[in-house]
């Protein structure tokens, strides 16, 4: 996957590059709209990264830009503005993303993923996830561990299917609260780690191998192997 | 009239009596009479001036010659049953006139007296038709007074009213819009003018306290993005994961967590102090309290039951404000966190959703120990916390800050049964208030 990154501030870019790079991303850097427009047009990519604090000029007026000259890949916005701009809605509704700094890695390496996978647009949706020795049938929302049924809540249900989704990635408690109850919220308290333990206490019972993992100061990862 | 009168008595005297006498005198009695403006044709005989006579008596009060209507037998016998001054008009009354002759004599001098007599009957008449037209046309000056005077004011308060509604639009809405100008070079046009220079002036500031408080933010957050990314990576680094190194990574974790905690104080507090200054910028949708606050209760259950608390909710269902999404799951979750941090084990919350005059209520109340007496009034300000809060003081104000941006109230006091209270109001979505409406009539039906 090739990816434009589009930032200005050096220190955010070196540590985006390394760790996109990291993630299997093929990265080419701009630091100013001009270099980035040049590069856009040369190469192709598959995704972009934006910041909208550019020194040349504003990071809308770019895509715009690049959108005006045929640049059809999805664009992830990167704002250090408080509230989101109104036109960055616009583009989010127009099949992009944004993240507001600062960001977790994790959740940035989560929406570039989700970001393309919208792009190639999968087939249909499967009605079982299955991860390991644990399966999830979508349609009864039933969830096995090694063929033994768990008690789930709806809402544990829910939580442990985004956790298949993105079984072998890190999860951050942002994305959690954003992809379960779909609120941008940042308790101070650890309502999430709650959720959390709770459900691992199902489905990791006694003598099974943990999947649940928690990383600290990071998130969650649901183990795939 | 004397004047008249001497005339005639000076023609009298010169004029030799004979034929030619009379048809002077009449002539000239016709002419007197004709100075009355507007005279009034009466008794039928139309050619004939009623209200003049002339009349001349002999020394022995008989009738010598008579100009007028009529014989002039009554005349004469009105002259002789009153007593009427040498040269001074007298008033006289005749017997088949209502008013009253004004009738001048003077004697000559074979003896004989020349009276002439003047009705007022036109003047009157002219006088009273007069003060009719003028009382009429009084009225009729008062009444396009009135008029104008009512639709000049109507127009004027119509235009008034609609910059009024303007302005209050604009207090509430948004900064942009204006209020209408009408062009004309008036009160109401300056009063207008005046009002769009201080909206300028207005949005002039609210738009530089956003680019300070966005240039604020930007040139916090960008260092944060930064000292996270590293520590994050260095976390991740699979040096760290070494067993025997293990414990290296417990400080980086702490201060993701405390960078994290940094974002999220330097989030809330400049969003009290855009609210503060009514400069809060919102991106509003319709939102179901009911649906919002049972999914918050779901998040924050688990958490509470973990530290001996209970959580109940006692909606009467859907109710829908229009407000700014991420701003009221903030507000919510902040009051939650509140009640987390701050009651004993043991403890209920509960939460209460309900409609009270055309406002959503949202009550969240506990048996705990209550606010603190010494901060209790100051509880919405800024920095303000109890003595064993960890917090950083701005919880209350954020609340007070959301409720109020979205036309709100907040209050917040100990019970009398012991525990605290927090009370929020939002006006309902316009939508909502319709379905109201229509769901009392149907139960009124």
């Amino acid at each position: 996957m090739r990816l434009l990154l589009v930032e200005d501030e050096i220190d955010i870019q070196n540590f985006l590059k390394s760790s996109l790079k990291e993630a299997g991303y093929f990265v080419d850097a701009a630091s100013d709209g001009r270099s980035a427009e040049q590069l856009a047009i040369e190469g192709e990519y598959d995704v972009l990264v934006v910041d909208l604090g550019l020194p040349d000029q504003d990071g809308i007026s770019l895509i715009l830009r690049l959108r005006q000259l045929g640049v059809t890949a999805p664009v992830l916005i990167l704002s250090a503005r408080r509230s989101v701009d109104d036109r960055v809605r616009g583009l989010e509704h127009g099949g992009d993303d944004y993240l507001t700094k600062p960001f977790a890695l994790a959740e940035l390496i989560a929406r570039l993923r989700n970001l393309l996978k919208r792009n190639s647009s999968s087939g249909g949706e499967a009605t079982k996830l299955r991860v390991l020795d644990l399966e999830l049938d979508l349609l009864r929302h039933e969830a096995f561990r090694s063929g033994h049924a768990l008690q789930l809540t709806p809402q544990e249900f829910t939580l442990l299917e985004y956790l298949c989704r993105n079984a072998g990635r890190v999860v951050t408690r942002s994305m959690i609260l954003d992809q379960v109850w779909g609120m941008r919220i940042q308790p101070d308290t650890n309502v999430v780690d709650v959720h959390i333990y709770r459900l691992r206490g199902k489905v990791d019972g006694k003598g099974q191998t943990p999947l649940i993992r928690t990383l600290r100061g990071v998130g969650y990862v649901l183990k795939d192997q | 009239m004397a004047g008249e009168v001497e005339v005639l008595g000076d023609v009298a005297a010169r004029t030799p009596k004979d034929a030619l006498y009379g048809r002077v005198v009449r002539e000239v009695a016709e002419l007197a009479g004709r100075e009355v403006p507007n005279k009034l044709q009466s008794n039928g005989d139309g050619a004939r001036n009623d209200s003049v006579f002339f009349l001349q008596a002999g020394p022995d009060d008989s009738l010598r010659l008579w100009v007028g209507t009529g014989t002039g037998e009554p005349n004469l016998r009105a002259i002789r049953s009153t007593q009427i001054a040498p040269d001074h008009p007298t008033d006289l009354r005749v017997s088949g006139f209502t008013i009253p002759f004004r009738v001048a004599s003077v004697r000559m001098q074979d003896g004989s007296r020349i009276y002439l007599g003047l009705s007022e009957r036109d003047e009157l008449r002219v006088l009273r038709s007069l003060r009719s037209r003028f009382f009429l046309l009084w009225l009729l000056i008062v009444l396009l007074g009135f008029l104008i005077v009512f639709f000049t004011t109507r127009r004027m308060l119509s235009h008034v009213r609609r910059i009024s509604e303007a302005a209050s639009r604009i207090g509430h809405s948004d900064i942009h819009t204006r209020v209408p100008t009408t062009g004309r070079n008036d009160e109401v046009a300056h009063l207008a003018l005046t009002l769009n220079g201080m909206l300028d002036r207005i949005e002039n500031s609210m738009h530089q306290l956003h680019s300070i408080t966005d240039s604020l933010a930007h040139d916090l957050r960008s260092p944060l993005t930064a000292i996270r990314g590293q520590l994050e990576m260095s976390l991740t680094d699979p040096r760290h994961a070494d067993p025997s190194l293990g414990e290296t990574s417990e400080p980086i974790v702490t201060a993701i967590e405390e960078l994290d905690r940094l974002t999220e104080f330097l989030n809330t507090s400049l969003d009290v102090a855009e609210a503060k200054a009514d400069a809060l910028r919102l991106t509003r949708t319709e939102i179901d309290l009911d649906d919002l606050l049972r999914s918050m209760v779901d998040l924050y259950e688990p958490c509470m039951s973990e530290r001996g608390l209970r959580i109940r909710l006692i909606s009467a269902g859907s109710l829908k404000i229009e407000a700014d999404a991420a701003l009221i799951h903030r507000m919510i979750a902040n009051l939650l966190d509140n009640e987390l941090k701050h009651l004993p084990a043991g403890c209920v919350v509960t939460s209460r959703l309900q409609l009270v005059d055309g406002h959503a209520e949202l009550i969240l109340e506990d048996n705990g120990p209550g606010f603190d007496t010494e901060i209790s009034a100051h509880l919405f300000e800024c920095r303000v916390k109890g003595k064993g809060s960890k917090g950083h003081g701005l919880g209350l104000a954020f609340v007070e800050a959301v409720a109020r941006t979205h036309s709100g109230t907040v209050e917040a006091l100990n019970r009398s049964q012991g525990g605290a209270m927090i009370q929020v109001r939002l006006p309902l979505s316009s939508g909502q208030k319709t379905e109201n409406a229509v769901s009392r009539l149907a139960t009124a039906n």
